[in-house]
């Protein structure tokens, strides 16, 4: 037999396949074994939520914007992309379909606190070849919800193979959101209501960049921002401007660099790098590979400190700090206290250290008088 | 999962079960192993049917399923297979008589590619997915499903039993 060509391989392998002939379908069997994993994924999940209630304690869940950020892909250098509202008979909890270069992606909202979800979670299922998941990805995400934002729509990134996905709860004023790339073409995306949220999604390369979202009531523009673009990332839509309102400038700058010395992460080099500027503020840890990023949008209290998990555990926490703090303090969770070293950035101070563990730790801000001006 | 949604898995599964077992099959090259990695796959199916029916494409969601449980598989095996230098699989597929009929000279021929080169094959010349859509599901580049096509179909003209067994 010579395999001359494709379809004569394909009429053999249809004869090979087809005469096996498989024993009747063991129904009970898998339905038991499937009970099984939920129980095993619900035990997991306990544990998982202990850990993120001890992280907690630390960071300021009501400003910050973070999550594990995708591989490094190449910035996307040309690239089609198209969304849609769902369709007819579309599948309950469809917020948006389209297609990246021709390929399909479409992403649903499954039912808050339900199928694996907290009772402040739903799951978003990311789907299609377009996003690296025909069979469909699966993301926990907080409820979607405008209550803490502080603008017209509430967006989460979510990586998805070589897609990023931007899901947004959108407040009931807003009749439509455009979002305007970096290769300046304009998506218009509509909201729509699932599970008694109004809320738009989108998809992008991952790598490409947003210039500028916009939200829209019936009589004109409410508010725009502009994302920030992490290098080979996610965009990061944190912070909202009035229309005509002036931008903050841009800054960024090098905090700190080094080595994980153990834990999950040891060995592992990091690096973390401050971005200020019309987005707020965000501090992605790179190097080699982008692993985290925490954004804000603005730094009311004189002290902020944010976790930054690497490797799982939250091993490295980055702070900031108005421009009067002289000095800080941190005491760490094994007892240990030291002056962490502050550098400028902007008209802001940040400093990074890397955690003795996950327990608790202190910090006390000092200004140049020596006077505290702040503490844990 | 309600009653509904618990009988309408079951119907599913049973309608299913052949295909994904004979996808197994392609992978494994053993009915006995095809016929466990299909059932875990749906058992896995079934811990988050309602996720597989949203994706909106549940065949496609659960034949992923079985890719992945026959990964696994092979990284399981993978230290005997060092320790033993034995072929990928330990028994070479033959039919109950040994009599080398067309179907087993194929299927002898798959059990010699790697485990990535014989999905692609499996998933391009058999489920006639697009190259996209294998690179996708099998979680690799285009130009990966691209390479691997051509040197699996090249291994296979060159296979002594398939070009001289005359089978034709």
């Amino acid at each position: 037999m010579i395999i001359d060509d494709e379809r004569d391989l394909h009429e053999r392998l249809e004869a090979a396949f087809e005469a096996i002939s498989p024993r009747p379908a063991p129904v009970d069997q898998a339905v038991r074994g499937g009970r099984m994993i939920r129980i095993r994924r619900r035990a997991a999940l306990a544990a998982g939520v202990a850990v993120v209630a001890a992280a907690a304690v630390f960071s300021v869940p009501a400003l910050l914007h973070r999550t594990a950020a995708p591989a490094p892909t190449s910035p996307a250098r040309s690239y089609t992309v198209t969304v849609q509202a769902p369709g007819p008979g579309a599948q309950p909890g469809e917020i948006a379909t389209g297609t990246i270069n021709g390929q399909r992606w479409w992403v649903v909202a499954d039912r808050p606190g339900v199928d694996g979800a907290s009772a402040t979670q739903q799951d978003i299922i990311i789907a299609g070849p377009a996003a690296g998941a025909i069979g469909g990805n699966i993301s926990i995400v907080p409820v979607l919800s405008t209550a803490d934002s502080p603008g017209p729509v509430s967006f989460t990134a979510i990586p998805s193979g070589t897609a990023q996905i931007q899901v947004g709860a959108v407040r009931a004023d807003v009749s439509y959101v455009t979002v305007k790339l970096d290769d300046g073409s304009v998506l218009t995306v509509h909201p729509v209501t699932v599970y008694g949220t109004r809320a738009v999604a989108f998809a992008l390369p991952a790598g490409a960049g947003i210039a500028d979202v916009a939200a829209y009531s019936r009589h004109g523009e409410i508010g725009y921002a502009v994302p920030f673009n992490q290098p080979r990332g996610l965009a990061w839509i944190v912070s909202w401007l009035r229309p005509g309102q002036r931008q903050a400038a841009r800054a960024s700058g090098r905090i700190a660099s080094g080595r994980i010395a153990s834990g999950t992460a040891g060995g592992q080099a990091w690096s973390a790098t401050a971005y200020l500027g019309p987005w707020g503020i965000c501090i992605p840890i790179l190097d080699p590979q982008p692993a985290e990023v925490a954004c804000v949008p603005s730094v009311p209290a004189p002290v902020v400190v944010l976790n930054l998990d690497q490797g799982g555990a939250p091993e490295i926490a980055a702070g900031i700090a108005a421009a009067s703090v002289a000095r800080v303090v941190v005491t760490q969770p094994d007892g240990s206290t030291a002056s962490v070293r502050l550098v400028t950035v902007g008209d802001r101070k940040f400093f990074v250290f890397v955690r003795s563990g996950a327990r608790p730790l202190r910090w006390v801000a000092y200004d140049r008088a020596g006077n505290v001006v702040a503490s844990s | 999962m309600n009653a509904r949604t618990d009988t309408e898995f079951r119907e599913f599964m049973r309608a299913r079960w052949p295909a994904m077992v004979r996808l197994a099959y392609g992978l494994t090259g053993d009915q006995g192993h095809a016929e466990d990695v299909a059932q875990a796959a749906f058992a896995r199916a079934y811990a988050s049917w309602p996720r597989v029916r949203r994706s909106g494409d549940p065949d496609a969601y659960v034949r992923q399923i079985v890719i992945n449980e026959n990964r696994n598989r092979f990284r399981k095996r993978r230290v005997a297979e060092q320790l033993t230098d034995s072929a990928l699989i330990d028994v070479p597929w033959t039919d109950a008589t040994r009599d080398y009929d067309e179907r087993s000279a194929l299927m002898t021929a798959l059990q010699r590619l790697g485990p990535r080169q014989r999905a692609v094959l499996v998933l391009r010349y058999w489920l006639d997915l697009t190259e996209q859509e294998t690179a996708a599901t099998l979680n690799c580049s285009v130009g990966t499903v691209k390479s691997q096509a051509s040197r699996a179909l090249a291994a296979l003209r060159q296979a002594a039993d398939l070009v001289d067994g005359g089978l034709s």
